[in-house]
């Protein structure tokens, strides 16, 4: 479809692999002209949901990879990230911002992808997230 | 990720940290991005730097791009390291775009955040 960047790409479970895909959908981003505090966000959003699928997904094992599927349009960016594990129960993490888990290093991701971003949500085994942003 | 104490350079550039010695004081000029790829090396920078047990440790944030929620976590880490010699980690002038990150994650309450470096080091 003209003027539609619609990919689908398969990575190894590493932080380098990650960047690539991360670069290839921000470049898509800034060529429709999307602002930078969306640009922000959704790289936000892109880190976070690659980060949890190799790290918390697969376990950074290199015999799993993460599918990651993309659509950029003038409207909207939909991006889905699918890891090999056996997913979680998004609504069991607990709260980052609530006074007692403020010290804690970890456990910001979804909410940060949730704040980030217009909409987000995961299949029901929580092994993919599919996040929208619109373009505002 | 670099890191300069006016000589000791490292490979990559998509995070350069500039430590300066101010009094008792160490400052960490953060420039660029704290994604994913560099967070840990930030970490591991930070967690080293507050192993010297300074009394504080001022990170200087407005040439700060972008920063993940791992980047969050290694500044959390340094301040958890500070605090077991009762040092401090104080923030100065983030972009706005790292102060949102900063109001939305709450880290705003955990962590003073300063307009200038003079001023984090001297209050």
């Amino acid at each position: 479809m003209e003027g539609i960047c619609h990919k689908r790409m398969v990575i190894a479970s590493d932080l380098e692999a990650a960047r690539q895909v991360e670069n290839t959908i921000l470049d898509e981003v800034e060529r429709y002209g999307y602002s930078d505090a969306s640009a922000f966000s959704i790289r936000l959003a892109i880190e976070e949901g690659l980060n949890n699928a190799i790290k918390h997904g697969n376990g950074y094992d290199p015999n799993k990879t993460v599918q990651v599927a993309f659509a950029v349009t003038p409207q909207q960016v939909v991006i889905s990230i699918t890891d090999e594990g056996p997913g979680f129960d998004p609504a069991r993490v607990p709260d980052p911002t609530c006074d007692e888990n403020l010290e804690k290093p970890c456990g910001r991701g979804i909410m940060l992808m949730r704040a980030y971003m217009d909409e987000i949500h995961y299949n029901p085994c929580g092994n993919q997230v599919r996040m929208v942003k619109k373009n505002s | 990720m670099s890191i300069t104490d006016s000589d000791t350079p490292y490979a990559d550039s998509e995070l350069v940290l500039d430590v300066l010695q101010v009094g008792p004081a160490v400052v960490v000029r953060i420039a660029g991005s704290a994604g994913m790829r560099e967070a840990e090396q930030m970490r591991a920078a930070l967690e080293k730097l507050a192993d010297d047990k300074p009394p504080l440790i001022v990170l200087d944030l407005s040439s700060m791009e972008f920063i993940c929620s791992m980047g969050l976590g290694a500044i959390i880490q340094s301040h958890l390291r500070s605090r077991h010699h009762n040092g401090q980690v104080r923030l100065v002038n983030p972009q706005p775009a790292v102060l949102d990150l900063l109001e939305t994650t709450r880290l705003n309450k955990l962590f003073q955040i300063y307009p200038s470096v003079e001023q984090a080091v001297r209050t």
